[in-house]
């Protein structure tokens, strides 16, 4: 067997496996449209815009999606119950040997899951793709109380800038996420390299994207695979309200770094209105979450 | 000239902290919810340390005019360290501290690289391996060819590497100048 053929079957069998996964636990295949009316309003995710129709005179901008994410809430809130997907998706301005413009992702929602048996599910479908691995779950305040001595949900914008100061970094962030972040991919990032399955949960509240709070944190966790971040996952907020909360949000922090605007996806947010089920969702980086299981 | 996060690459030259520093390592990290960042390890080319620093997307630094040429060494006169590049006849010359441990291996006519920042020579890195000669070394017992044994011998140059027993004063050995080690007879 060529090595190109070898490759696309052990692909082909990965793929499979996780489509039996979701099968025999009921959840639901579905496939939602690539091409959108708005783009993300993700301050940090770009989507690539599209023209169509301009020659039969019916000029349309479209934007490819980030993520089935919205797609996937509308279906959840129209009563599809527990869905998956694996599609392509597309984004801007990146690059990299582990981001790419365009990337597979394996997305699903599961009703009346909280993040913890979301976490338990993804492990054993890990288990199933081969990773056998101990799995490591710590919280991110104790990831940076445990490898940078920092209590994270104590420090405010000015303990933050002093501490990338002291590490000799640029420390001229105006948001605070975004500090915790730099800290984050600094200090314990590296430390992930050693640890092969690595589920880390409860983020700071400014890092909510689209995650419940709970004080001063958000229901979220993201899964590092040998310190390659390869899943990120959410109890998902329920309301329209919180939703346009969330989106005014980044568009307000896009407008201030300058950054192409973005709108508001109010048919999403009409859809909305009867409210998505209590569930948790997750979005898996498929390429990256394949190159570390082997042939 | 000003290099941005996204013109990062292995081997660029770049300026931190005052010292001129080649990127060993540059990884572009992009968090699911977060802004992109550049992950870059450096090694100063003074120093020789390591330092990892994480910059944001679009942040820069200024480029550094570091060079990296073949030169002979010529001669020390105990104060400066003499050498020439081969093509323009130019002589430049290193302190000892710039040394480093070059002044361990290096003997006359050797061809080394020497890094030069500014058109300064700042380090200078010797052939993989030398050929120096033993001035000094305990008689070892005659025989013993398996080298299991060893014994520190002096070299020409004065540094002190472990050779086998067999290896006598005037004997020329090769050196690894990475490891110190001795790596045979000459």
């Amino acid at each position: 067997m060529s090595e190109v053929k070898k490759n696309l079957v052990h692909y082909q069998d990965l793929i499979i496996k996780i489509r039996e996964f979701f099968y025999s636990r009921k959840v639901t295949e579905v496939k939602t449209p690539s091409l959108l009316f708005s783009p993300t309003t993700d301050v940090y995710i770009d989507s690539i815009e599209v023209k169509v129709n301009h020659d039969i005179s019916r000029p349309t901008d479209l934007y490819l999606h980030t993520s089935p994410e919205l797609e996937m809430k509308r279906l959840l809130s129209k009563g599809s119950g527990d869905i998956f997907q694996i599609c392509q998706v597309y984004r801007d301005n990146e690059y990299g040997s582990n981001n790419s413009n365009e990337f597979t992702m394996l997305e699903f929602y599961r009703i009346d899951f909280n993040i913890h048996s979301l976490v338990n599910e993804i492990t054993d479908l890990l288990k199933v793709l081969g990773k056998t691995d101990a799995v490591t779950k710590i919280s991110y305040a104790q990831a940076f109380s445990e490898y940078g001595n920092i209590d994270i949900l104590d420090a405010d914008l000015e303990d933050l800038k002093k501490i990338a100061n002291s590490l000799g970094l640029n420390s001229d962030y105006d948001w605070i996420e975004d500090l915790q972040t730099l800290l984050f991919v600094h200090l314990i990032e590296p430390k992930l390299n050693q640890i092969p399955i690595c589920f880390i949960y409860d983020y700071p509240k400014e890092q909510s994207a689209l995650a419940k709070i709970e004080g001063p944190i958000a229901h979220r966790f993201e899964l590092y695979l040998s310190g390659i971040e390869v899943a990120n996952g959410y109890e998902e907020i329920q309301s329209a309200d919180e939703y346009r909360d969330r989106f005014n949000n980044e568009l307000y922090k896009r407008e201030k770094i300058s950054k192409k605007n973005s709108l508001v996806d109010e048919e999403f947010l009409r859809d909305m209105k009867t409210g998505l089920p209590y569930c948790s969702g997750v979005a898996i980086g498929i390429e990256r979450l394949f190159s570390t299981i082997s042939l | 000239m000003n290099y941005s996060t996204s013109q990062f690459k292995n081997g660029l030259k770049l300026i931190l902290d005052g010292n001129p520093c080649s990127i060993v390592n540059n990884e572009i990290v992009k968090p699911g919810k977060g802004q992109a960042f550049n992950r870059v390890k450096f090694k100063d080319l003074i120093t020789g340390k390591t330092l990892e620093k994480t910059y944001k997307s679009g942040e820069s630094l200024e480029g550094a005019d570091v060079m990296e040429l073949e030169m002979q060494y010529l001669y020390s006169d105990g104060e400066k360290w003499h050498f020439m590049e081969p093509e323009s006849f130019e002589q430049f010359d290193l302190s000892e501290e710039s040394m480093g441990s070059a002044i361990d291996y290096l003997v006359e006519q050797d061809i080394c690289i020497v890094t030069l920042w500014n058109n300064n020579p700042i380090t200078v890195v010797p052939p993989i391996q030398v050929i120096l000669e033993v001035i000094d070394t305990d008689p070892g017992l005659k025989g013993d060819t398996a080298g299991t044994g060893g014994k520190p011998a002096t070299l020409n140059t004065g540094v002190v590497v472990q050779v086998p027993l067999f290896v006598g004063i005037g004997d020329k050995v090769k050196v690894d100048t990475r490891t110190n080690e001795y790596s045979g007879r000459a």
